[in-house]
């Protein structure tokens, strides 16, 4: 019997049902000071001048930095592009940049003694939005970071294609061409970003931060401040919501730099308005032309996207590099030509988000989609399943596609909100219509990527499993448990998970890219393997048994078969070390290959994943109000380490795209943001959430996962919104909104159009 | 300046000093180093900080520490008893209703005002009493999950 597989308790379930787990919001320190920041009111201007000596004398103030405090350090920091400075320098590039921040004994203090500094700016044009921040002539947001050849802001443009684009067109049947708009939206953590920092008096630094990313944070932190990697130690307990919100180094550098200053602990929570300020899903938009044969069959598709980074890179290229190779979707088309620009805007820095980069041209292609089966007269189940990829067929990057379970995903969604074809909407009342939809999804992981895992066993039987994968509520903790435990034959309980913390935990690229249990949990079962192989050895010499013939079960090591020749741990440790005690460890460094070239070959993912979304809608044409009936998401997990907590995961991704579909955009007004707080910004709340809505596990194994498992945390997500959104176009008998969210007056403007046109 | 005020916290009798614009949920976390009710939007609309005030459920990051004045107040941390978790806690456990665990104390705690109001809150009641609280993780089917099996009669 093994656990993989199994619904076992999730680790930290009672902790988090009595109100006992500790965030970083929960913990103090001796000395422990507030921050708080003064940010830019501008989306682009000069800082002229900084005095902060007014604040640094208020009473309870123990720490004031600025761009003063800089000297010494590396003051950019950055995951690939190192633009973002630790406070602003030269000047602000976006609303919310941080000018200064205060460290006091008390909030109130901080509060009151950011109000005393005195800053002053020079407005600057600012680009504010995508298309124009990409054209020559462009206020520049990142002078030094920005492809000179393609112009504008951008940084940088991907490109992947196959076939002979003109060609395709031209033996097209039909020829379909559109644009579409995705805005920014949040990732709606609950937990704000919090950072504690302190120093310890011999100069080490110590950062307790709830991150996606401990190891490539830790890196940035050390270049900051200049120091090697064992001198800054990142602690990471549980995290209260992630969803790539948290990945890579934010307020930590600043502050770092204020504890230095104050020789004193410092902690910073963020306010929502500021949390906004300091992530979002990137705002995309997508021109997309598809050629297509009368029978369905896609011939020639070409995809313009432009990725609007923000002030910030981030993640940003790299993510929009991806994007690039899934811009037409998990379709077998001969003619492709795909383009993605990264692009910098004065707007707060964007980063990853579930499904990041795979949403917005998923927005676009599965909308296009439903309109090309609606142009053939066909079901566009049919139309998709005459296309998508199936088992072995070569993809755009030229690899051979594996363990691809995307029609199955499709076929299980269809089946599961009723589709019966082609005609699907029905006609309540002469306003109340009700139309289905479906949309499938790809995306790619982080590759090539590092994530290392060590092992420890104990003398009487028990494991530890030494990991800088982060817990934020997808129980990751759980899902490495469970792998460990199976294979060293021990039960659950014998197997602790630790937090990331790197003086103990090795390196790993992040928790996101849906990657941790891949390869995580790969990297876990190749470590274990180390101390199998130790174990076998001596277990072999003591029974006088071959290695071949061992096997662990139930505890022990024992011939196989014959349980009355076995040894347990215990016993194991004796015939190694003479006694039962000791430790036997076992490493390793799973590093994945691949990665894509310039015209967008090679490996693309070290594993790819598939879902599917359907979706049931009421739509009055007269408010243009949507009633979501019912959704479904499949997602091809490869093997479901935990099928709650895999159900659970999907759900997740399946009621945020929900969100994003119908209600949630960050709004700017010439680059103010205008509605960062929840009272402006809707989450979808329990009262949205349609009482059908089934989250469906497709096993397709993958041989490189452990136990065939692949990520499927954010899969679900990418095609919710277009299913939503194909929904409700054939409600609408094929009238169509094509910018994100689907509001109710987008909605009666598009009925209205399509009226006069008539 | 601080005004002396009795109050019950957790079914103990407490004479406590509080700042006129301290907010319940400052003084809970801060004061009493009670971590349970976390604060996630500052305005009361997540729901995350939500504490029960004579049995009904609260956003303590809008109420004053004073107006609990001659009431009483309910923490998750003053849920379960002797160790053994409270039914609405283990209902959560045995559903998996939560992932982060961050909105989790103060969906319980709401859950707990539910029960309050309706001894068996249908499905809908549920959904509406509930709305006020965001799980952004998505785990509301399992919430209602548990909410069914406790209005079981």
């Amino acid at each position: 019997m093994t656990l993989v597989g199994t619904n076992v308790e999730m680790v930290g379930g009672r902790a988090k049902v009595a109100g006992a787990v500790t965030y970083v919001a929960d913990m103090e320190f001796a000395g422990q000071l507030y921050a708080k920041a003064l940010r830019s009111p501008y989306p682009h201007a000069k800082l002229l001048r900084i005095d902060a000596s007014k604040a640094a004398a208020l009473p309870g103030v123990r720490a004031v930095v600025t761009r003063d405090d800089l000297a010494g350090l590396n003051p950019y920091f950055g995951t690939g592009v190192e633009d973002q400075p630790v406070l602003v320098i030269d000047k602000a590039r976006c609303v919310g940049d941080i000018i200064a921040a205060v460290a006091a004994d008390s909030k109130e203090i901080a509060e009151e003694a950011i109000t005393l500094i005195e800053a002053d700016y020079e407005e600057l044009p600012a680009a504010t939005d995508i298309l124009e921040a990409a054209k020559p002539g462009a206020p520049l947001v990142q002078e030094r970071h920005v492809d000179k050849n393609a112009g504008g802001n951008i940084h940088g443009v991907y490109r992947a294609a196959s076939g002979d684009i003109e060609q395709g067109f031209k033996e097209s049947d039909e020829i379909i061409e559109n644009i579409y708009h995705i805005p920014p939206v949040q990732h709606g953590h609950i937990e704000p970003h919090v950072v504690t920092a302190l120093w310890e008096p011999s100069g080490k630094l110590v950062v307790h931060t709830p991150s996606q990313t401990p190891s490539p944070l830790q890196e940035q932190i050390a270049k900051v401040f200049q120091m090697p990697l064992n001198r800054v130690r990142v602690i990471v307990p549980f995290i209260g919501g992630g969803y790539g919100g948290k990945n890579h180094a934010r307020i930590e550098p600043v502050v770092a730099l204020l504890a230095r200053k104050a020789r004193r602990p410092v902690q910073w929570i963020l306010t929502r308005e500021e949390v906004f300020y300091t992530g979002r899903r990137f705002g995309a938009v997508v021109k997309i032309k598809t050629g297509f044969k009368r029978d369905g069959r896609l011939w020639a598709r070409k995809v313009e996207a432009w990725y609007d980074m923000g002030a910030y890179a981030l993640s940003g290229p790299a993510n929009t590099k991806n994007a690039a190779i899934i811009a037409g979707g998990p379709y077998n088309i001969p003619h492709r030509d795909y383009t993605t620009y990264a692009v910098y805007t004065n707007l707060p820095p964007a980063g990853p988000y579930r499904g990041v980069g795979a949403s917005h041209v998923c927005w676009a292609y599965e909308s296009d989609l439903d309109d090309i089966a609606r142009r053939c007269k066909l079901d566009p189940l049919e139309v998709r399943l005459k296309n998508l990829i199936q088992e072995n067929d070569r993809f755009i990057t030229g690899e051979t596609m594996i363990s691809v379970g995307v029609s199955e995903c499709v076929k299980q969604v269809a089946q599961s909100i009723g589709w019966n074809g082609i005609a699907e909407q029905e006609k309540r009342s002469d306003t109340i219509v009700r139309g289905k939809g479906l949309a499938v999804a790809i995306k790619s992981t982080s590759t090539p990527s590092t994530s290392a895992a060590s092992v420890r066993l104990n003398a009487d039987g028990s494991a530890i499993l030494l990991t800088s994968t982060s817990d934020m509520g997808q129980g990751a903790q759980t899902a490495l448990a469970q792998i460990v435990a199976d294979e060293l034959a021990l039960p659950f309980e014998r197997i602790t998970v630790t937090f990331p913390d790197s003086d103990i935990t090795p390196y790993d690229k992040s928790t996101s890219s849906s990657r941790a249990t891949f390869h995580m949990g790969k990297a876990a079962q190749l470590a274990v393997g180390q101390i199998r192989e130790q174990l076998f050895q001596a277990g072999a010499k003591a029974l006088e048994a071959r290695i071949e013939d061992l096997e662990l079960r139930d505890s022990r090591l024992q011939v196989r078969g014959v349980p009355e020749r076995s040894l347990t741990y215990p016993q194991l440790f004796k015939a190694i070390y003479g006694e039962a005690a000791g430790s036997l460890f076992g490493s390793h460094t799973l590093r994945t290959e691949g990665g894509i070239d310039a015209q967008g070959h090679g490996k693309g993912s070290s594993f790819w994943f598939y879902s599917a979304a359907g979706a049931e809608v009421e739509v009055d044409t007269e408010t243009g109000k949507v009633r979501v009936l019912q959704v479904a998401s499949a997602v091809d997990v490869g093997k479901a380490v935990h099928p709650i907590q895999c159900g659970l995961q999907n759900d997740g991704s399946a009621l945020a795209g929900l969100g994003s579909a119908l209600v949630e955009e960050m709004r700017y007004d010439n680059g103010q943001p205008i509605n960062s707080s929840f009272l402006d910004y809707l989450l979808p709340s329990m009262l949205d959430h349609p009482g059908e809505f089934n989250s469906m596990l497709v096993e397709t194994p993958h041989p490189d996962g452990p136990c065939g498992a692949k990520g499927m945390g954010e899969a679900a997500l990418p095609p919710m919104a277009p299913a939503i959104g194909n929904a409700i176009a054939n409600a609408l008998s094929g009238v169509r909104v094509r910018d994100l969210p689907v509001k109710p007056h987008k909605i009666v403007a598009a009925l209205s159009n399509a009226k006069e046109r008539r | 300046m601080k005004l002396a005020i009795a109050t019950t916290i957790n079914g103990q009798r407490e004479e406590i000093a509080v700042h006129p614009n301290q907010t319940l949920l400052e003084f809970l976390r801060d004061e009493l180093k009670l971590k349970g009710a976390v604060e996630g939007c500052s305005v009361g609309v997540c729901g995350s900080c939500t504490v029960l005030i004579d049995g009904k459920p609260v956003s303590s990051c809008l109420t004053l520490a004073s107006n609990i004045e001659g009431k009483s107040v309910t923490t998750i941390e003053g849920l379960s008893q002797n160790g053994e978790l409270d039914p609405v806690q283990q209902a959560f456990l045995k559903h998996q209703a939560f992932q982060c665990g961050f909105c989790t104390t103060g969906m319980i705690m709401a859950v707990k005002g539910l029960l309050n109001a309706h001894k068996q809150p249908s499905e809908e009641q549920a959904r509406d009493y509930l709305s006020g609280n965001l799980c952004r993780c998505g785990t509301y089917k399992e919430v209602l999950a548990a909410v069914k099996e406790l209005a079981r009669p």
